[in-house]
């Protein structure tokens, strides 16, 4: 059906592939620095410290495109599966200050259709103005075949959506949670959800086929210079990453490079960032995220760190001491 | 305004999107049995034309030009009448689906699941189908594959269809969630129990029409349940398609106001569910 392909699908598919290739002038950004900072709740005061948190990570965006992927799971208003909207929104805000061209919030969650509905119940539409006007549902986006620049799992090549492939800056902005396939899921993990439904279904049991954690190390080599902005103000533990506990931590946590933040955000749940699966094998050497290679600014980890319940699956993943 | 608004929506290349942009086969078929239902006749020839222009050669369908792949959205095709699609297209779609399984029912599967040393559970052995080829079936693609292999089996019964058919209930049956009701097909993850969601429910609901237990009787329950809190179109549409199929539907039932009818699944449905209360559906005979 290859000959069915029409000008305009074509025009798009390279115009991405061009994109993907290096040419949209991809944001520099520093690898290899985490920064965690205090937000004790989901309220005004946090537009300020998303405002001042983006600022001091010196991404240049001005005049650039920005595509915010927050983690939208499940219709459960008043949870902690969702990342919350005022985070997202605040994100929205300081990318805007900072003078991006266009911020567009895009996700395709990976249990649910109705992608709209689900950001409705959690709080989007009431929370971001205009957000229909300035969201994408990933999963029916336009779609390009894209080689996979590192291969872990035995997918080759993977289909993925022109809005974020066309972005100057992907800024994934999950939830601290558990999981009870990957035993947390962060920046890296909240990546499947840029893997389009439209092509794959839901779930994206083709990911789940080729290995999670290989297939969140795939992922990862396609956007290794993502922004991250982890929602810890409540997380979530236990059941993860939908039946969980609510777990308030009051914190986020940022930086340029999704290993070293992902890293960060384990020890913050007292989980060992070396046991989990698909930050090794992103990492090659696990030396690259042990604790004295990571450069940690704002908030010192333990004095914020809290051991997240862990299923009893995962309980070898407690992190016994300051690894 | 459900009409107008799909009329609006049609590409130029006569494929319908989600909400904007390109056609994808999904949305198409779902907007052609919606309007082929109301009468519309040159909207929808062009829709059939686009959907028989991207029948692949295996007789499967992609989720739209260029993916390359024949996948679940074939079960949506052979809805259409054979008459309107083509009778030998339609033939075609009938084997591919006849012949597509999810992972876990292969015998490759089993074999190496076995020489690793583990039993592959009775539960899951059930063909089902799948979203994409070379992963396990779920729900969704079953509920759609048995709807289309049933209503094929009553019109023009064949070698084969009903045992698929069977089976693909019984894949249904053992995915039910505990109490009633369907999720997307994981019922069960590290011991932990997963709870159903609404339309996913009316879906394997109107798959399983006909089908009388236990397990529909508790279904049919959570699914009236789902439908007095109901707060999405897809969710709304598939309960009444589910409890129609069931002949469950409560007399004199009113939509609650406020839902969003935001794609174009979303809308086309809506006009096949109203359809199939009042006794007229595109999804069975």
């Amino acid at each position: 059906m290859g000959g069915a392909m029409t000008r305009r699908d074509w025009l798009a598919g390279s115009a991405a592939a061009l994109v993907a290739t290096g040419c949209a002038r991809p944001v520099h950004l520093t690898q290899s620095e985490t920064t965690i900072v205090r937000a004790p709740a989901y309220d005004q005061r946090l537009y300020d410290i998303v405002r001042r948190l983006v600022a001091s990570q010196g991404v240049a965006v001005r005049g650039r495109t920005v595509v915010i992927k927050p983690n939208l799971v499940e219709f459960e208003p008043g949870s902690a599966i969702n990342t919350h909207p005022l985070l997202v929104h605040a994100a929205c805000e300081a990318f805007r200050a900072l003078g991006a061209s266009q911020v567009t919030i895009a996700e395709g969650p990976g249990n649910r259709r109705d992608t709209l509905d689900l950001a409705e119940a959690a709080g989007y539409f009431q929370i971001i103005p205009g957000f229909e006007d300035c969201f994408v549902d990933l999963n029916v986006d336009e779609v390009t075949l894209i080689d996979l620049p590192r291969r872990f799992s035995k997918l080759k090549r993977v289909y993925l959506p022109n809005t974020v492939l066309g972005a100057a800056l992907v800024v994934s902005t999950p939830k601290m949670k558990t999981h009870h396939w990957t035993g947390a899921t962060l920046s890296m993990k909240n990546l499947f959800g840029v893997v389009p439904g439209g092509v794959y279904g839901w779930p994206k049991n083709v990911l789940h086929w080729a290995g999670i954690h290989e297939s969140v190390a795939d992922l990862h080599s396609v956007f290794p210079r993502q922004f991250t902005l982890v929602d810890g103000i409540v997380g979530m533990e236990g059941n993860g990453p939908i039946q969980g506990v609510p777990k308030p931590m009051g914190v986020l946590v940022a930086g340029a490079d999704p290993v070293a933040v992902d890293a960060t955000c384990c020890r913050l749940m007292r989980i060992d960032p070396m046991r989990i699966g698909y930050l090794r094998l992103a990492a090659g050497d696990p030396a690259v995220f042990a604790e004295s290679n990571v450069r940690q600014t704002g908030e010192p980890i333990a004095a914020l760190a809290q051991p997240f319940a862990l299923i009893p699956a995962f309980r070898g993943l407690r992190l016994e001491s300051g690894a | 305004m459900p009409i107008p608004k799909l009329l609006q929506q049609q590409n130029p290349d006569g494929g319908w999107p989600y909400r904007r942009g390109g056609s994808w086969t999904e949305p198409t078929v779902y907007a052609v049995l919606a309007l082929a239902g109301a009468g519309d006749s040159a909207s929808v020839e062009r829709g059939l034309q686009w959907i028989r222009a991207a029948q692949r050669d295996d007789g499967g369908w992609q989720a739209r030009p260029g993916i390359g792949e024949s996948c679940w959205v074939t079960s949506l095709a052979a809805l259409l009448p054979a008459e309107r699609l083509g009778v030998e297209r339609h033939r075609r779609a009938i084997a591919w689906l006849s012949a597509t399984t999810g992972m876990e029912s292969t015998a490759l599967y089993r074999i190496r699941r076995w020489m690793m040393g583990s039993q592959t559970p009775s539960e899951i052995t059930a063909p089902g189908w799948p979203w994409v080829t070379g992963s396990a079936a779920w729900v969704s693609p079953t509920s759609l594959g048995i709807l289309a292999l049933d209503r094929e089996n009553r019109l023009r019964p064949a070698h084969g269809l009903e045992s698929r058919i069977d089976a693909g209930r019984q894949f249904l049956i053992n995915r039910m969630c505990k109490g009633g009701g369907w999720n997307h097909g994981s019922t069960r993850a590290f011991g932990y129990e997963t709870g159903a969601y609404p339309e996913t429910t009316g879906m394997a609901l109107a798959a399983l029409r006909g089908y009388r237990g236990q397990q529909t009787d508790q279904s049919l329950a959570v699914a009236l349940r789902f439908l007095d809190q109901c707060r999405t179109a897809d969710a709304l549409n598939w309960l009444r398609l589910g409890l129609a199929a069931q002949g469950r539907m409560p007399e004199g039932y009113t939509p609650p106001s406020g839902i969003a009818y935001r794609t174009v699944p979303e809308v086309a449905t809506s006009i096949l569910a109203d359809g199939a209360v009042a006794g007229k559906s595109a999804f069975w005979i």
